[in-house]
């Protein structure tokens, strides 16, 4: 059997199980899938463990269910952890190492390494990932690979992501509630740039923005590597939460509105009729009810615009909005909003695409693909980095082979 | 200003305003009362005037925005708060189908809730012939303020106008209604009769009432307590609209000539006339305004629109009461709505919380 990987994102209005399989040549792919609405959870963070356990239960029904339609046999018994949230933050970090010769040898750049790698992570934190940057030898910077290089000292930028233990701890405890253990917690944002960024956008400067439901993650590569990141704790939660006040409609009333009427861009609605009808849902007071297109994509822009300058002025003040040469990546399920490309260009001044998982296979099929890149950049991430460990070992292990 | 009552009278936009003046002049005497709008033109006729949404609106009013007055409420309505001390039951009139009206009295009762506070609101609806628009705004709104406050009453001004009256009539005679049934309250506590309701009888009676309707008469002459009971039963006022009665109040008001017979014909008419499980009878000895005359003044309740107990939300008395399910979401003072009790995300000393279109002050375009 090949190595077999699962990987559950516990987000604030989705919960998503995915199985990932390695395929020959180096290659992954997403062999099974499943989605279903998630309770419990706002602004990525857990606020209720026992409707998150019961929406991580859910999920391991579905996937059973889509296993056994497709005739597989596969037992889940353990997953990685997908984590977003603005309590995940990435720290800056080097310790320079002497050289040990006239020029660098694989073994300083492996002291380099060891050196980066040491820093401690405080107590409330959990670490992450490490991701390694650019190495410096004494004041120049930049260097992909020193080795062969003169020199005396020698540092490897790094950037450490590292999130609240408690948050985490909190996804691990609903899991194990849901006979689910949980391996190691990855980051989403850099999982879904794993799954959905060319090597040549990486080199030339891009953005990727990671759109969720309670928070927004980007990461800007520049020079082939991660230049920064940061999670946003503003997501298509408040987007629904904006509809929902301005027209005094319920939440879900405000979700429907959102996916099947909003528009991220004000004006230019070819065709659509200038007023739209509120789903009454329970409230018969509001049968009938319509309201101002224009008005419903003015609340939806000022969010999302607002969203996009906070992202921008934080580049403005990293000098890197300027380096964004293979321009802007959108994934995540608000990447499925409605002329949010356009908006995303007006912003940034630059060429946006949305972030199907290319370097995963298995989802072809799927109507909208870049919302699931941070899972299949999770699965892509553990059969990169991850020796091989069968996805039956678990707690208990969830049986439904037969 | 009257400021040692323990009942606050509140007049909320423009109309509202004109009858809470019109209530302090039926009262006769100073009346505790504070008159909030967004228009700034209606404080000219004097008051206690507060003005909110000044940097929103910049005093020219919600526009019939009902969402504008109650965004101007939401970020201003604490400007009351000085007048809130040691105050009791607060007393809300207004006209809904406007912006102001509509809007800002959903905040104010919110804004009361929270201070512990009972809040009783009497709202005119619109005219059919004021439009779709202003009924809609009207309907809209109405649930969400029976919610947030203790008892409702929803005057519609259809039923208030006469065969022979014009505009003036109409709203003179709105008016006159909503003052009778204010004014009910003043007079129970500030000039009590043979049978008394003091003010926490009062606030407790009110904060689990939800929605009731009334009506008043005043008679004089021979047989004037049994016409006015017969009178009370053929006011539309008073027709079933959605429930049968759960409790009832009823208040006598009359000069020193009040004769206890009067008082049980008055009480047994209504019980009989209007049933409901619970029963209160006050009345008011006032010789300097009703010398000869009989006023009667009857408030029903209906049951199921607030179970026993059950009071507006963030009320002293207990907690809110979930209408349904999945109620309409409540943003609160605040504006943080559900994301009240998640870490806030701040940028540049913006709470991002708050719906953005509130922050950028964005007019939508309804």
């Amino acid at each position: 059997m090949n190595n077999i990987y699962a990987a559950l994102e516990l987000g604030t209005t989705r919960t998503v199980l995915a199985i990932g399989e390695a395929e020959t040549g180096g290659r992954l792919k997403v062999t099974c899938h499943a989605e279903t609405p998630s309770a419990g959870v706002r602004k990525s963070q857990i606020l209720n463990i026992q409707d998150a356990t019961q929406s991580i239960r859910s999920v391991l029904r579905e996937i059973e269910r889509k296993q056994e339609a497709s005739g597989a046999k596969i037992t889940i018994g353990n997953a990685f952890l997908v984590v977003s949230g603005q309590h995940v933050r990435a720290d800056p970090f080097s310790a320079p190492v002497q050289v040990e010769g006239a020029r660098v040898t694989a073994e300083d750049m492996e002291a380099a390494i060891r050196a980066a790698h040491s820093m401690p992570t405080s107590r409330d934190r959990e670490l992450l990932d490490i991701v390694e940057q650019d190495y410096v030898l004494d004041s120049m910077g930049g260097i992909p690979s020193p080795k062969g290089m003169a020199g005396r000292l020698l540092r490897l930028n790094t950037l450490h992501v590292h999130g609240d233990r408690n948050r985490i701890q909190d996804a691990r405890t609903a899991a194990d509630a849901a006979h689910l253990e949980i391996r190691d917690p990855l980051f989403a944002t850099t999982c879904a740039a794993e799954a959905v960024l060319e090597d040549h956008e990486r080199k030339n400067g891009v953005l990727l923005i990671d759109l969720g439901g309670g928070s927004t993650g980007y990461a800007v590569y520049s020079d082939g590597y991660l230049a920064a990141m940061e999670v946003i704790g503003v997501g298509g939660d408040h987007v629904t939460n904006d509809i929902a006040h301005a027209f005094q409609t319920t939440n879900t009333q405000a979700e429907g509105l959102k996916i099947r009427e909003a528009s991220a861009t004000v004006g230019g609605d070819d065709g659509a009729s200038a007023r739209v009808r509120v789903d009454p849902g329970e409230n018969t007071l509001l049968d009938n009810r319509t309201i101002s297109r224009r008005a419903l994509n003015v609340v939806v822009n000022a969010r999302l615009l607002e969203l996009f300058t906070v992202i921008r002025e934080r580049l403005e003040e990293l000098d890197l909005v300027h380096r964004l040469h293979a321009g802007v990546v959108l994934v995540g399920g608000g990447a499925r909003m409605r002329n949010i490309d356009a908006l995303a260009e007006q912003a940034f001044g630059a060429s946006v695409r949305p972030g199907r998982p290319i370097h995963v296979d298995g989802l072809d099929e799927e109507p909208f693909a870049p919302s699931y890149a941070a899972i299949a950049g999770a699965l892509l991430y553990a059969h990169r980095n991850y020796e091989e460990k069968s996805i039956l070992d678990g707690l208990l292990g969830r049986f439904f082979s037969r | 200003m009257k400021s040692d009552s323990p009942m606050l009278l509140i007049g909320i936009g423009t109309a509202g305003c004109a009858m809470a003046r019109g209530v302090g002049r039926a009262f006769g005497e100073d009346i505790r009362c504070v008159l909030v709008d967004t228009d700034a033109t209606s404080g000219e006729a004097g008051g206690d005037f507060v003005l909110i949404g000044g940097d929103r609106l910049s005093g020219r009013g919600a526009g019939g925005n009902i969402v504008a007055g109650r965004l101007a409420a939401e970020v201003s309505i604490r400007m009351i708060d000085d007048r809130l001390e040691d105050v009791r039951l607060a007393v809300i009139v207004t006209a809904l189908g406007g912006g102001t009206g509509g809007g800002a009295t959903l905040e104010a009762a919110k804004h009361l809730a929270a201070h512990g506070i009972p809040s009783v609101v009497f709202a005119t609806t619109p005219f059919v012939f004021e439009g779709d628009d202003r009924q809609r705004n009207s309907r809209g709104v109405m649930t969400m303020i029976e919610d947030a406050a203790n008892a409702t009453f929803f005057l519609p001004l259809d039923k208030l106008i006469g065969d022979t009256d014009n505009m003036a009539d109409a709203l003179r005679r709105a008016v006159d209604t909503v003052a009778s049934g204010v004014t009910l309250f003043w007079r129970l506590v500030e000039k009590p009769g043979y049978i008394r309701l003091d003010t926490e009888r009062l606030r407790h009676l009110l904060a689990g009432a939800g929605r009731g309707r009334f009506a008043a008469v005043t008679v004089q002459g021979p047989g004037r307590a049994a016409e006015a009971v017969d009178r009370l039963m053929r006011s539309e006022m008073l027709a079933a609209s959605s429930g049968p009665v759960k409790s009832a109040l009823c208040g006598i008001l009359a000069g020193d000539d009040l004769l206890l017979s009067e008082v049980g014909t008055v009480a047994d008419g209504v019980r009989n006339a209007f049933g409901g499980l619970s029963f209160d009878l006050a009345t008011v000895n006032d010789e300097a305004t009703f010398s000869g005359r009989l006023s009667v003044v009857v408030m029903l309740f209906e049951a199921g629109t607030r179970a026993e107990g059950e009071t507006a939300s963030g009320s002293v008395m207990g907690s809110r009461r979930r209408r349904t399910g999945k109620g309409v979401l409540g943003v609160g003072p605040s504006g943080r709505g559900r994301f009240k009790n998640a870490e806030p995300t701040v940028w540049r000393d913006e709470d991002l919380d708050i719906p953005t279109f509130i922050r950028k002050n964005l007019s939508l375009d309804f």
